[in-house]
This record gives structure tokens, C-alpha cells and sequence, in this order.
């Protein structure tokens, strides 16, 4: 049975990218609401009554590498569509024909 | 008008049937978090996921049109029909196609009428599978392919199958138990409404990447009998508009109808969900999804959501997993591809059997009376937009519970059953 290896590899990549983006944007995520937190200060952190403006910079920061994350994601569905495939080759993502 | 028209018009009516059930049983992938937190309202999520499958299936410009190829051998690899099934314009190949899509059909009705998120790609590629057996017996099924790369029933059915709903559990875990970490000193409504907004997110990526991926199997489907028929030149394949239109049409019909029987299951059955959990149970899905997509490897969007809303069940210390629930849920997994294999056979069989326009007429009648049958059924304990998200009945299991007892013993009333919208 070859195919057992087969699967357990592709799984394996999945589960690899899924960790790094499923999860790592999720934490993300989860720093920028914090950002957003601190910054509000009373209200919105346990025990903390005064406002901190370093929070908004570290939300915006998580928010933007998000929303490049996501465009990658939405590049990568419309690609999909249109018969094409996103690649890194040239450093800036760009669609390129699917390998046949 | 010829007979192999009139049934080449009957396969594109049941593919735009199916496309339309793969629609609201599918409504849930997305959705059924997003819905459980309140991040967004049953209607507006139904709705969005509908607008985002429109515009996901619209932007299916290059179709592929070798769907089946991976389990059965009906087409070549450039997406024609094989030799072997082009004579009397194709019939052969035209009523394979048709009793399998009846047997997806059913098979989706039937699971959602139990409330079961099954998986639609399998129940079509397991009633195509039937349909084959049928036509052409066990030799036109591809079991394993040829052993170098994932294919046939094995490498793009069962094999992801197993695996598509761990990663995505682990995945939405270790999501979830990072969101706490990071998030432990937030107050709690603070937090709620915060994460509701990158949930919306998640959900809106997975519904466009289940649009372009879902409609373009009944595209693929559609264009073959086409094909088969000759209404296409063999030499000339291509996808006409009006195929890619109403099949984006028909899926977003049905994710708008919306599957509430699965997206109450989903939402309120397996765990209850917060909306940090709901923004990880959806990038899980999302991301999982996209990867294997892009790494050619075949799994099920209702296997990786199921997974993915489990695994935050997990990951969140002190949230339970109804893993009853989850029980059955995998159970009617395990069962979607040979179930709607059978049928799909059953279907090609009467279709062949009584043979001209009849055959597939008969189809049709059975078709028809089943669906009405068990849309009929749904009624007694109707689940929709209002009491989607009522709390989850343990002990009264209401769908399941009174549609099984129901098939079991249709002349018995059942003592004391809850209604969902007890409240």
C-alpha cells in the first residue's frame, strides 16, 4: 500500500501550513484585540485603569500582517477560479498558469 | 426531440438539484459558528454566505472538467467521455451520471433530514461511483489508481477523510488555546465583541473557497453529458455560460434556504462556542481548506468545519465536547460514500432497466415522492432561522430522534418530544 505514505505526506504539509497561518492569525488576532484592550484601558483589561497608547500600535501592526495574510488567501481562491495559481517565485506573489 | 435529449435534460435538471442541496448543506461550514456566537444573525449569515457563493462560483472561469476522473473511469484526462459510452448519443453515460446525482440527492435530503452534516462531495462522487458499478460494473471504479500519487476511492475519499478532520482539530485547538493565553487578562465582553469581527472574517474566506470549489463540480458534470450527447463538439470542450450561471445560481439558492437542521447541529450540538473560539474554529477551517487545495490533496469543507468546531472544544479548558454528538456525526460520514453509492446503483439500474424515456421517468417519480416524503417529515419538528440557535437538547435529540424513530416505526407517536423552540 503506497498510498498511506502519500496521504500522511500531504497531510503532514496541511497540517504544517494550517498551524502556521490557522493558528499563527488567530494569535495574531488575538494580540491585536489586546492591542485594542490596553489601549482602552479601564473596562476592557482585568485590573488596569489607565489607558496605554503602545496598544494601538501593536494592533495595527497584528491588523496589517492579517490583511495581508488574507488577501494572499483571497488571491489564492480567486486564482482558483480563474485556472491559475499564486506563486512566490518572483518574491512579490503573482498568478501564474497551473502546472499541468 | 430524441430520447437522449430528453434525458441529457433530465441530468442537467437533477446536477442543478444537487448543486442546490450541496448548497444548504454546505450553509453550515461557514456559517454554523458565526451563527452560534452572535456574531452575525441567522438571516444576514445565510445571506452572506449566499453572496459569497455566487461570486465564488462566478469566478469559476476555467472549469475543471475531469471531477469524476477521480474515481471512476468515464472520462479521459482532457475531460472526454470514453469510447465505450459514446454510442446512442451517449445514453449510457448520460443515465450513469443521472442515477448517480439521484443517489447524491437522496442521500443529502436524507442526512439532513437526521440534521447530519455529511459531506456533499461525497455523496456525488459515491453516487457517481454507484451509477458506474451499474453501467459498467466494478472495472470502471477506480479503487487506488495507479500508486504514485493520491487517486482513486482510497487516495481521494477515504484516505482524506480519516485525516481532514484531525488536522483541523488540532489546528482549531492549539488556535484556541493561544487566544486564551494571550487574551486571559481581557474582560470577558470586551473580548466577545472584539473577536466577533475576525470571526466574520474567517467565515466570509471560507464560503467564497466553497463556492469556487463546489459549483465547479456540477459545471464539470453538467459539460460532460453535454459532451455525451454531442451537444458539444468532442473536439471543441468548453463550459457554456448558461451551465456556469445557473449552477452559481442554484448553490446560492441553497446556501440562502439554508440547511438549519445541520447549522443547529453544528452550532449548538457539538460544543458551545465563544466567539475567540469561533474566529478558530473558522480560520482552522479556512486555512485548511485553502492549503489542501493548493497542495492537490481532495478533503471535504464539512469535515474540516466539523473538525475545526470540535477541536475549540478541545483547545478551551473546561468546554465540553458532545462527543455523542460527534459520534453520530461520523458515523453518517463513514457511510456517505458507500450509501450513496448504493443508491446512485439502485437508481442507474430502474433508469436502464425499464430502459427508453420510462426508465428515467420512474426516476424522477421516485425522486419527487422521496424528497416531498422527507420535506414532509421536516416539518413535525421544522428547525429555521428563529430557533436555529435554542440551546442543544441532550436528552430529547429532537431531529434525530424523531426522524429516526420515525423511519423505524413511522405508525408509533414518540412520548414527550421536546420541540426545539420549547422556548
Amino acid at each position: 500500500m503506497d498510498m498511506i505514505p502519500l496521504a500522511l505526506e500531504g497531510a503532514w504539509k496541511v497540517l504544517a501550513a494550517g498551524l502556521v497561518l490557522g493558528a499563527g492569525l488567530p494569535l495574531l488576532y488575538a494580540f491585536a484585540v489586546k492591542g485594542m484592550a490596553m489601549a482602552h484601558g479601564a473596562g476592557a483589561v482585568i485590573g488596569q485603569q489607565t489607558k496605554s497608547p503602545a496598544g494601538k500600535v501593536l494592533t495595527w501592526l497584528c491588523l496589517l500582517v492579517i490583511l495581508l495574510a488574507v488577501s494572499y488567501g483571497i488571491s489564492f481562491i480567486v486564482a482558483t477560479g480563474i485556472g491559475k495559481t499564486v506563486t512566490f517565485d518572483h518574491v512579490i506573489p503573482w498568478f501564474v498558469d497551473k502546472k499541468k | 426531440m430524441t430520447t437522449a435529449t430528453i434525458i441529457l435534460g433530465l441530468v442537467v435538471v437533477v446536477a442543478l438539484a444537487f448543486d442546490f442541496t450541496n448548497g444548504f448543506h454546505d450553509t453550515g461550514n461557514a456559517m454554523a459558528a458565526s451563527i452560534a456566537t452572535g456574531a452575525l444573525s441567522p438571516k444576514g449569515a445565510v445571506t452572506l454566505a449566499a453572496i459569497l457563493n455566487l461570486v465564488g462560483a462566478l469566478l469559476s472561469v476555467e472549469v475543471a472538467l475531469t471531477v469524476s476522473n477521480s474515481v471512476v473511469k468515464l472520462q479521459d484526462s482532457k475531460g472526454l467521455p470514453l469510447k465505450e459510452f459514446t454510442a446512442n448519443n451517449g445514453t449510457l453515460l448520460m443515465l450513469i451520471v443521472f442515477g448517480g446525482l439521484v443517489g447524491g440527492i437522496i442521500w443529502n435530503l436524507f442526512t439532513w433530514l437526521l440534521g447530519l452534516p455529511s459531506s456533499s462531495s461525497h455523496a456525488l462522487l459515491g453516487g457517481l461511483v454507484g451509477g458506474t458499478i451499474g453501467g459498467a460494473g466494478f472495472a470502471g471504479v477506480k479503487w487506488a489508481g495507479d500508486g504514485t500519487k493520491l487517486d482513486g476511492v482510497i487516495g481521494k475519499v477515504i484516505l482524506p477523510s480519516l485525516l481532514s478532520p484531525v488536522i483541523a482539530l488540532i489546528v482549531a485547538a492549539v488556535a484556541t488555546r493561544l487566544i486564551f493565553m494571550v487574551t486571559a487578562m481581557i474582560e470577558d465582553r470586551f473580548r466577545e465583541k472584539r473577536f466577533r469581527w475576525g470571526q466574520v472574517g474567517a467565515a466570509s474566506l471560507v464560503s467564497l473557497a466553497h463556492g469556487t470549489n463546489d459549483a465547479q463540480k456540477t459545471m464539470g458534470v453538467i459539460t460532460l453529458a453535454l459532451v455525451a450527447e454531442g451537444q458539444i463538439s468532442a473536439t471543441q470542450v468548453y463550459v457554456p455560460l448558461w451551465v456556469k450561471l445557473s449552477a452559481a445560481l442554484a448553490i446560492a439558492l441553497g446556501t440562502y434556504l439554508g440547511g438549519w437542521r445541520i447549522i443547529h447541529t453544528m452550532s449548538k450540538g457539538l460544543v458551545d462556542i465563544s466567539s475567540p473560539q469561533g474566529l478558530a474554529a473558522d480560520s482552522s477551517s479556512a486555512t485548511v481548506i485553502l492549503a489542501s487545495s493548493q497542495l492537490g490533496f481532495a478533503l471535504s469543507t464539512t469535515h474540516v468545519a466539523t473538525g475545526s468546531i470540535m477541536g475549540t472544544g478541545v483547545g478551551k479548558k473546561g468546554a465540553t465536547v458532545r462527543w455523542a454528538v460527534a459520534g453520530r456525526m461520523v458515523a453518517a460520514w463513514a457511510i456517505t460514500f458507500p450509501a450513496a453509492a448504493v443508491m446512485g446503483c439502485v437508481m442507474f439500474w430502474i433508469a436502464n432497466g425499464i430502459g427508453g424515456l420510462i426508465g428515467p421517468a420512474v426516476v424522477m417519480v421516485i425522486l419527487i415522492g422521496l424528497s416531498g416524503y422527507m420535506w414532509k417529515r421536516s416539518r413535525v419538528n421544522k428547525i429555521d432561522h428563529s430557533n436555529v440557535t435554542d440551546e442543544w437538547h441532550d436528552g430529547s435529540k429532537p431531529e434525530v430522534a424523531v426522524a429516526a424513530h420515525d423511519i423505524i416505526d413511522p405508525h408509533h407517536e414518540l412520548d414527550e418530544v421536546q420541540a426545539p423552540s420549547a422556548h
